[in-house]
């Protein structure tokens, strides 16, 4: 409960003192200070398995309940979310920091409810909470083609959330005792026509917001305009809603479906990781590169999910972890390049390497991670998906670790031009960035790539026994239906 | 029962004692009228006072104001309430234009208590003919002439095909009160088919009260009045109008529930093609005033899913979409009103947010609440209104589904102006914020906006 009135007290304290107060490192201190505090109590007194709510009280009527729960997946995400948002306020230039800090904080409200929300419909309210904010983000601080993309962006989204809100009450009005609670909402039986139609509103919900192949049209223009706190927080963040709603809610909910979406979903997803590598690859704007690069990493979850695998769940939830991280970290130091050199155009930049070295090294263990080489944060979470992947089959596991190489290839890519070689453009030349309390920042960030790459089975461990209960209740059910 | 008299009686004080006054006075006096009224209504309705003795004379089968009725003309008086005072006078003098809203007001109320085709007639009537005059009040504009002699033109027909209706109900039960038809329709759906007279005067019936509301097939007059109206009159329409016209066209439907089988084969299409049109018609408006009565069409339509479900249990559903479409539907109209220009066109939003915060706030939070977003008491009501619907008709409440997604690209259109300060220079004063009482009211309808869509527990008890 902390997690969503502290900063909602901080999105209204940093509204009203947004002109005495903005310093980005005080909003960034508290809120890394809160973050911490607050996600690693939840820690000590839960054992990774869900047990009993830690909030539950009628919301609307008696049936509707605000109901939270926590187990390890919703703590990894829960640590993510509050990990990152410090970094996302800290990586703001200083002139917008009275106007995007208050819409960070209610971003992140909107996010926790998401991981928390164990009620139909208190889920859909958080998620299109989560929507709000960023979309203001993005109308007030794109570059161009403003409310082209946003209101793009916010139909596509809009209509998915509308599809799952027909969805939920469909199921609502099926349960016993006419209520939105998880449990009940989980003991429905569909039969297969209605299961069919139940699913695609989930479907649709979370593979545009993941976004999953066809499905993607509002990302590269959202991610590439938006100022780069909104990418940070779009792919870093809130995609990882989509994929959690995938395992939470889809999966669980509608399991007489799975059968059916299965492999369409999955193809889909490996066309999204072929697609979005090869684009990816003749793309000169590095902002561009990222987001179709997100697109195959993140299709690569989506199929990791669906394989309904102990390792691909492990695997998926390990690498949304890490996403966040390393797409966090890559638009971060995108956004000092475009700072310092006024330009994020491969054809313009390089030389970078030899006028700063600092942050030449954080950003290159940033794209080390994205690549997957192995003792970074990607390998094993990737080879985990690949793996689960393989099991299931042969042929689509062929294209799907092709993401390996392609993005080795744009990814090295985009460093070589950026970093190595000399400087294109005569004018910015001898410019340097800065070594300050950002940069450090930066760094610190880009050595949990190591950290993790080294380390991955402690986080395992946390998402392990959530997982391990999910997939039992899974081919529990799909045990009785079959 | 009490809410109508103090307005009617205060209506007749108000026009003979600002006779001489500025606008503002009558303004100010019926305001207050409004409030007393709304309070002491609502005050009836929780049982705390007690006006029984007071009006012990009116007949109760012609006219029944209690229960949810009364709750329905306590909001619909709060809401004339709003309107009396966010709007902003004009400066002539007398007082003909407050006192004649509130005789329309006071005409929704009779109308939603009505028992009886009589009472029914009367309440329309009066609600209806103080609007033609307030339509045409502008007298210099030629599009407000326009607006009245088309509003006067078309009230008058639809009201000729409801008294039509009226008699073929007469014809085809023998009664114009609205319970005793009810008891011989559920005695004659035993057997069998209902005859044609009846099934005709229904549909007129209908017909003459979609008139009102502005359904699809009949919404041609709505975006013309609306915009050759004054501001404070055309949002009077949209709101008070729609919302009666709702109550009553619910009561009716509650009355001939035995029908309900083969009413809604004819009410399905009217909704599908009202909520659909309503939202595609908007979307190519590049007025703000037509694009807002597209919307309030389109939520005509939404509305009329409240016809499909059991009216006595669901009542509080009707009352939640009122409140909050009343709300979004003041706030848009009073920020339409503040920065209209000549052309009307959406670029008078420039820049909003940098000219005034409090503003745009307004303009957010009433336009998520209006496109039903959650943390907003919009996405409560119309969460409620899809849910209770859901169960009886399913592809019902999936066109509205699809309705409220189109709607997005049309009410997030101001937004592209408001955060857009090119070619808007800030000055000294343009940032700071005023407290007056009119600000006031302003964050009135920013709070029970929000607060209502988190703590949706409040209108339990406010019902």
């Amino acid at each position: 409960m902390e997690l969503l009135y502290i900063p909602l007290i901080l999105a209204i304290a940093s509204t009203m003192l947004g002109k005495m107060l903005s310093n980005k490192w005080i909003w960034s201190g508290i809120s890394l200070i809160a973050g911490f505090t607050l996600v690693l109590n939840l820690h000590c007194s839960h054992n990774f398995i869900l047990s009993e709510s830690i909030v539950d009280i009628p919301w609307l009527g008696d049936n509707i309940r605000f109901n939270l729960k926590v187990d390890g997946l919703t703590w990894l995400l829960l640590l993510l979310t509050n990990g990152l948002i410090p970094f996302i306020i800290a990586s703001q230039s200083e002139d917008k920091v009275s106007k995007i800090t208050p819409l960070i904080f209610l971003m992140q409200v909107g996010l926790n409810g998401v991981f928390m929300a164990f009620d139909g419909l208190l889920f859909y309210i958080f998620w299109e909470l989560a929507m709000i904010p960023i979309y203001f983000i993005t109308l007030i601080h794109s570059e161009r083609e403003r409310f082209k993309t946003t209101i793009r962006f916010f139909i596509y989204t809009f209509v998915g959330s509308l599809a799952m809100l027909a969805s939920l009450i469909y199921l609502y009005g099926k349960t016993d005792y006419s209520s939105f609670s998880y449990d009940n909402l989980f003991a429905v039986n569909l039969n297969y026509a209605e299961s069919i139609w139940v699913g695609s509103g989930f479907l649709l919900a979370f593979l545009i917001k993941i976004p999953v192949f066809p499905f993607h049209l509002w990302q590269p223009n959202t991610y590439v305009w938006a100022p780069s706190q909104g990418s940070m927080l779009l792919s870093g963040i809130m995609l990882k809603m989509g994929l959690y709603g995938l395992i939470r809610w889809y999966l669980l909910l509608v399991p007489e479906s799975i059968d059916f979406y299965q492999p369409i979903v999955i193809c889909l997803a490996v066309i999204g990781i072929v697609y979005g590598a090869l684009i990816a690859i003749r793309q000169d704007d590095m902002k561009r590169i990222i987001a179709y690069s997100s697109l195959s990493h993140v299709g690569l979850i989506t199929a990791g999910i669906l394989t309904l695998s102990i390792d691909g769940l492990n695997g998926a939830g390990l690498q949304m972890l890490v996403h966040g991280v390393n797409v966090v970290g890559l638009f971060w130091g995108i956004g000092l390049i475009e700072r310092t050199y006024k330009s994020r155009d491969l054809n313009d930049l390089g030389g970078i390497a030899s006028k700063s070295k600092w942050f030449t090294i954080g950003f290159f263990l940033f794209v080390i991670g994205s690549v997957a080489a192995p003792l970074s944060n990607g390998f094993p979470g990737e080879f985990m998906l690949l793996k689960s992947l393989f099991n299931y089959n042969t042929t689509m596991v062929v294209f799907a670790g092709l993401t390996v190489i392609l993005c080795a290839v744009y990814m090295l890519r985009l460093f070589q031009f950026s970093m190595l070689g000399e400087g294109k453009n005569e004018s910015n030349k001898d410019m340097c960035i800065s070594v300050n309390l950002e940069l450090i920042l930066f760094l610190i960030l880009s050595i949990t790539v190591i950290l993790i790459g080294v380390f991955p089975q402690n986080l395992i461990d946390i998402i392990n026994p959530s997982m391990d209960q999910i997939l039992k209740e899974l081919l529990n059910v799909k045990g009785v239906l079959s | 029962m009490i809410g109508v008299s103090i307005i009617f009686m205060g209506g007749i004080l108000t026009l003979f004692l600002g006779l001489n006054k500025p606008e503002q006075w009558s303004k100010n006096t019926s305001a207050l009228l409004l409030l007393l009224a709304s309070a002491s209504s609502w005050f009836e309705y929780k049982g705390i006072l007690n006006f029984d003795l007071l009006f012990k004379w009116v007949p109760q089968q012609m006219l029944d104001i209690s229960g949810t009725t009364e709750w329905m003309s306590a909001l619909l008086l709060f809401l004339g309430f709003m309107i009396m005072n966010i709007m902003p006078s004009n400066d002539k003098k007398g007082a003909d234009i407050p006192a004649l809203m509130l005789f329309s007001l006071s005409g929704g109320i009779l109308l939603m208590g009505a028992e009886h085709f009589v009472m029914l007639f009367l309440g329309l009537e009066i609600l209806s003919i103080p609007l033609f005059v307030l339509a045409g009040s502008n007298k210099d504009n030629l599009n407000s002439n326009e607006a009245a002699l088309k509003y006067f033109i078309m009230g008058a027909f639809s009201t000729a095909i409801l008294l039509l209706g009226t008699a073929f109900i007469y014809g085809g039960t023998g009664t114009l009160n609205l319970n005793e038809i009810q008891l011989k329709l559920s005695f004659a759906s035993h057997f069998g088919e209902f005859p044609i007279l009846l099934k005709a005067g229904l549909i007129l019936v209908s017909v003459g009260l979609l008139f009102k509301v502005s359904a699809v097939p009949f919404h041609f007059w709505s975006p013309d009045v609306y915009e050759g109206s004054p501001n404070r009159i055309a949002v009077f329409m949209a709101v008070i109008v729609k919302i009666s016209g709702f109550y009553t066209l619910g009561n009716i439907f509650n009355s001939f529930a035995p029908m309900s089988a083969w009413s809604e084969q004819w009410i399905l299409p009217i909704l599908g093609i009202t909520i659909l049109g309503g939202n595609i018609m908007a979307i190519g408006q590049s007025k703000v005033k037509r694009m807002l009565a597209y919307s309030s069409i389109s939520h005509a339509g939404y509305l009329l899913l409240f016809i499909l479900i059991p009216f006595e249990e669901n009542i509080n559903v009707l009352a939640t979409y009122s409140f909050s479409y009343g709300l979004g539907t003041i706030s848009l109209f009073y920020l339409m009103d503040q920065y209209s220009r000549e052309d009307k066109e959406f670029s008078m939003y420039t820049a909003l947010f940098s000219k005034n915060k409090l503003h745009g706030f307004l303009l957010i939070i009433a336009t998520l609440s209006i496109a039903g977003v959650p943390s907003t008491i919009g996405f409560i009501a119309k969460y409620q209104l899809f849910s209770s619907a859901f169960a009886y008709n399913q592809s019902a409440v999936l066109i509205a589904l699809v309705g409220s997604a189109i709607s997005i690209a049309y009410y997030f259109k101001p937004f592209k102006y408001a955060f857009d300060n090119s070619g808007f220079e800030k000055t000294d004063n343009s940032e700071r914020f005023e407290l007056n009482l009119n600000s006031v009211y302003l964050l009135i309808l920013i709070v029970i906006t929000v607060i209502i869509g988190i703590f949706p527990t409040i209108l339990e008890y406010l019902l």
